[in-house]
This record gives structure tokens, sequence and C-alpha cells, in this order.
């Protein structure tokens, strides 16, 4: 999968778990930033975003520890092999 | 509970944990299970309750296959999803620290305190979703109080205590409580371990004047599973029959 198909894949995600909370899903791009800026989502949505993507994609790229990431675009990347 | 409701239980195939299956069970739930062997007592429930009863080779602390059976739980259960998980696998081990080999302690932390920890991480998205939940862990008067010879025994039960108080504040967010059931000196628990004298001893020490009995525990644990409890959670609570008062 290349990065921006990741990345529509974070996207759908993200759109879901906000229309779980009756929210609207705003455009989300490679420099959103997924939690402090204007994303309504908390830190147990962003947990649910990663378990979320590791269906999505197949496997999950903090097996072996965490990595830190901060806008949807470095999330994305850590998907793509 | 009124509603018919999904919940794991570790650590199923004998003792507590199978008492506390046929309890929920008869109540009306659908309960998973995992162990490494299917025991005679898992035949027995898949046999009889083949609809509400799900069982899959799983060893509590290999995370892959925690993973793959809360998964699988999950998959069976269908659009019942998860409501529950009950922490009750565990093994014990007794000896002198001194000479108590480090495998072993190694052992008691990855099954008893890992595996609980592995188990919740699993569990918690299927919660998370359906913003409710509960989680029980199952850990000991000994946390608590410690005990000659059980040193690691002792550290994993407080180990999960801890993990209750933190997850519950994580949690309580999404309407989901994590407590503790801390069982006294249950018969089962320290049995083996436990000379006739020593037992008697404890019991004279404790103000109801017996030990807590497996549906002592249990009709804690239905009760912390239920819609009345909905406002306890990050809770240690005892079943000890008044010896820790």
């Amino acid at each position: 999968m290349t990065e921006e198909q990741v990345l529509g894949e974070i996207s759908k995600a993200v759109a879901q778990i906000l229309s779980d909370k009756g929210l609207p899903a705003p455009a989300l791009t490679a420099d959103t930033e997924l939690l402090g800026g204007d994303l309504q989502i908390d830190s147990l949505d962003l947990a649910m975003l990663v378990r979320e993507m590791e269906e999505r994609i197949g496997f999950d790229p903090f097996q072996d520890g965490f990595i830190d990431f901060r806008t949807a675009g470095e999330l994305a990347k850590l998907y793509v092999k | 509970m009124s509603e018919r409701k999904h919940i794991i239980v570790t650590g199923g195939s004998r003792g507590l944990g199978a008492a506390m299956i046929a309890g929920l069970l008869a109540d009306g739930h659908r309960v998973s299970t995992c162990s490494r062997k299917k025991s005679a007592a898992i035949e027995s429930l898949l046999a009889s309750h083949a609809d509400s009863f799900f069982w899959q080779e799983a060893q509590v602390g290999e995370g892959e296959q925690v993973d793959a059976f809360v998964k699988a739980a999950g998959e069976w259960a269908g659009d019942d999803g998860i409501y529950g998980l009950v922490n009750n696998a565990g093994v014990a081990q007794t000896g002198i620290l001194a000479s108590f080999p480090n495998v072993e302690s190694e052992r008691m932390i990855q099954i008893n305190l890992i595996g609980a920890i592995q188990m919740a991480r699993a569990v918690s998205p299927f919660l998370m979703k359906r913003g409710e939940g509960r989680i029980i862990n199952i850990s000991s008067i000994i946390g608590q109080r410690g005990y000659n010879g059980m040193s690691a025994y002792s550290a994993s039960k407080a180990g999960m205590d801890g993990l209750t108080r933190a997850l519950a504040r994580e949690l309580g967010p999404r309407q989901i409580t994590v407590n503790s059931v801390a069982p006294g000196y249950v018969a089962t628990e320290m049995s083996s371990t436990l000379t006739p004298p020593q037992m008697k001893q404890i019991v004279n020490r404790t103000p109801l004047g017996r030990l807590a009995s497996e549906q002592d525990v249990f009709e804690l644990v239905r009760f912390l599973l239920s819609d009345k409890a909905s406002c306890i959670t990050g809770q240690v609570i005892l079943v000890d029959g008044g010896i820790s008062c």
C-alpha cells in the first residue's frame, strides 16, 4: 500500500470514530495533527485508531515498541513497508 | 444483569474460573475462555452449552495467542461483541525466595500479571467501541498482605491491583469499570501450600469463622458485572471473611 492509500484508510478510520461520537469528519491531510489539533479525538480514540489500522492494513508497526508520531502523515508512513 | 452479555473468563478450565463460568452461563450469559488444553470441565460445557460457550486453545501470557483468542471470541459472539473480562488465570508456586528458581518467578509474573495486561489490552477496544464494559481482575489478599514463601506471587497480584487502578482511570471516560476482586485464603488457592494446622489458624483468626468459598467470590464478580455496580471502579474488594480488617 502506498502512503497515500494508507492516509486514505486513516481518513476513513478517523471518520468512523468521529461518526460513532456523532461528530462530522473534517478533511484529513498528511499534516493533520491527530491529537491537540482540530480533530476532536482524544487519546482513547487514538488508541482505537491504531487498533483499527492494524485490522485494515494487517500488521502492527508498534509490535516491537512504541514509535512517536504526531500527524496523520507520520502515522501513515509506519504502515508503508 | 437482565440482558445477555458476552464475558471472557480466563483460567476457566478448573477451580474458581470453572465455577464462575458455570454461574455466568446459568445466569444466561455467553462466556468464552481459553486454556492450554481442553479439560474435562471444558469438554462438558462445550457439550451442554454449544451456543453460549466458546473455548480456544491459548496460553495466557503469550501475547499473540491472547490476541488470536480474543479476536476469535469476538467473532464468535457476533453482535454481542465483548462486554466483560474476568482476568482469573493464574499460577501459584511457593518457596523461600533465596532459593526460589528465577524461572518460576518469571513464569508467575508472565501468566498472572503480563497475561492480565495482555488480555485487558486485547479486550479494551471492544469495550471502548460499545462505550461500556467491565474488567475484573482476580487478585488476592496475598497481594495486599504478603505471605511467607509467596513473594513473587504476591508481587504479581499486587501488580494486578496497580493495573486495576490505572486502567480504571484510563477507561473511565468510556464508562468501563475496572476492579479487583481479592479472595482471602480460599481453600482452592492455598490448599496445596498450607498445612492443616496453618489452615485452622487462619480460620480461627477470621471474624466470620470460615474461609471464603468460590461461590462467595463469584457473587461479588456477578455484582460487579451487573448494571448495579456501574459507579464502582478502581477498587480492590476483598472477599476474606474479614481477616484483613
